[in-house]
């Protein structure tokens, strides 16, 4: 069991296990909050992002010197940061699309599927939040990481109908389209990199048993 | 969990009015294995035509689909389903109609599809989820 090997040590362990924690409930209320600015086209809203991302990279240092500080065994702590890191480059593109909406009004054509790849970002971190849990509780990861692969792959479907889209979308400019062109490609790269966390957290497990 | 989050909003259309072999060109070409018919003059009105309508009931009988409307053999009425139903009440639905997809519609508009493998990818990820509420 995760717990029983490595919490047995100390604190330390279990400070860490709460902030990576608290880590991806902020990437759950994040994406949340990214949704709800979306459907509202509430600009204000989308600052809370960019403010979620700032709280979040804080944690991140906290959980990054407790593991160098002594928590864990050494062989776990360059998996345990890796997984942190991983859930913060999340972060920074979530920032990044949310730059782009505070700036920007999503063309028309592309606001319905965006909000879907959105809410299907949120589920996938609610699923990694879910797979975070159930490693806590020794038990196996492998029905988590499918249900992350299920909805990469759904939003892996709905990018091509983007990009199908987004060709017929007039651009004023060079560099409105170039906006245009990281917003999307940021929106659906979130997902790829929340599957990579998932497998990293597999891995973490394998390695714990 | 919800249709609308795991349909799929590709959808193709074809007239009623186009032949069977037009539908065919375009299936293949799209690798797809459905298409929604569409009558002149109803915006709300579809058919759907699937391979094994096109299979069956022209090829294999060894008539010219050249020949052959795509009205004459399409099915009508869809089978409709509510954007905000869940998938496990979807699953019910195509089991007692036999049916292996669900057209999700808003207003009788036609807004996405959901297949057999959309219910099963579902049913995964409710299990991964387990007594988890978002």
């Amino acid at each position: 069991m995760f717990l029983d090997k490595i919490l047995s040590h100390g604190k330390k362990e279990r400070y860490v296990i709460e902030d990576i924690k608290r880590h991806i409930e902020l990437l759950c209320t994040a994406c949340d909050t990214f949704i709800t600015s979306l459907e509202k086209q509430d600009r204000n809203l989308m600052w809370e992002v960019v403010e979620l991302e700032r709280e979040a990279d804080s944690v991140r240092r906290e959980v990054i010197s407790h593991i160098y500080e002594g928590a864990f065994l050494p062989y776990l702590r360059p998996d345990l940061c890796k997984f942190v890191e991983i859930v913060d480059e999340v972060f920074d593109l979530l920032k990044e699309t949310a730059f782009y909406c505070v700036e920007n009004d999503i063309p028309e054509p592309l606001r319905d599927e965006s909000i879907r790849v959105a809410l299907l970002n949120f589920r996938m971190c609610d699923m990694l939040l879910i797979s975070f849990d159930a490693m806590l509780k020794g038990e196996d990861l492998r029905e988590k990481t499918l249900a992350v692969r299920i909805f990469e792959k759904k939003i892996d479907d709905i990018k091509l109908n983007l990009v199908k889209e987004v060709a017929q979308v007039p651009i004023e400019n060079f560099w409105a389209g170039k906006a245009l062109s990281d917003f999307l490609t940021n929106l659906t790269m979130i997902s790829d990199i929340i599957e990579d966390a998932s497998d990293h957290l597999q891995i973490i497990n394998v390695s714990t048993r | 969990m919800k249709v609308h989050e795991f349909m799929t909003k590709k959808i193709e259309f074809i007239d009623s009015n186009k032949s069977v072999y037009d539908a065919v060109e375009q299936m293949v070409d799209r690798r797809i294995r459905s298409v929604v018919v569409r009558f002149a003059g109803k915006e709300t009105d579809y058919g759907v035509l699937t391979s094994r309508d096109i299979v069956f009931r022209v090829l294999a009988k060894g008539i010219n689909p050249k020949k052959i409307k795509v009205a004459e053999i399409a099915s009508k009425p869809i089978a409709c389903i509510d954007k905000e139903m869940d998938f496990e009440d979807a699953a019910t639905t195509m089991e007692r109609s036999n049916i292996a997809r669900l057209f999700v519609c808003d207003e009788g508009k036609i807004v996405g599809l959901i297949s057999l493998l959309d219910v099963m990818a579902a049913e995964l990820v409710l299990r991964a989820r387990g007594n988890h509420v978002s």
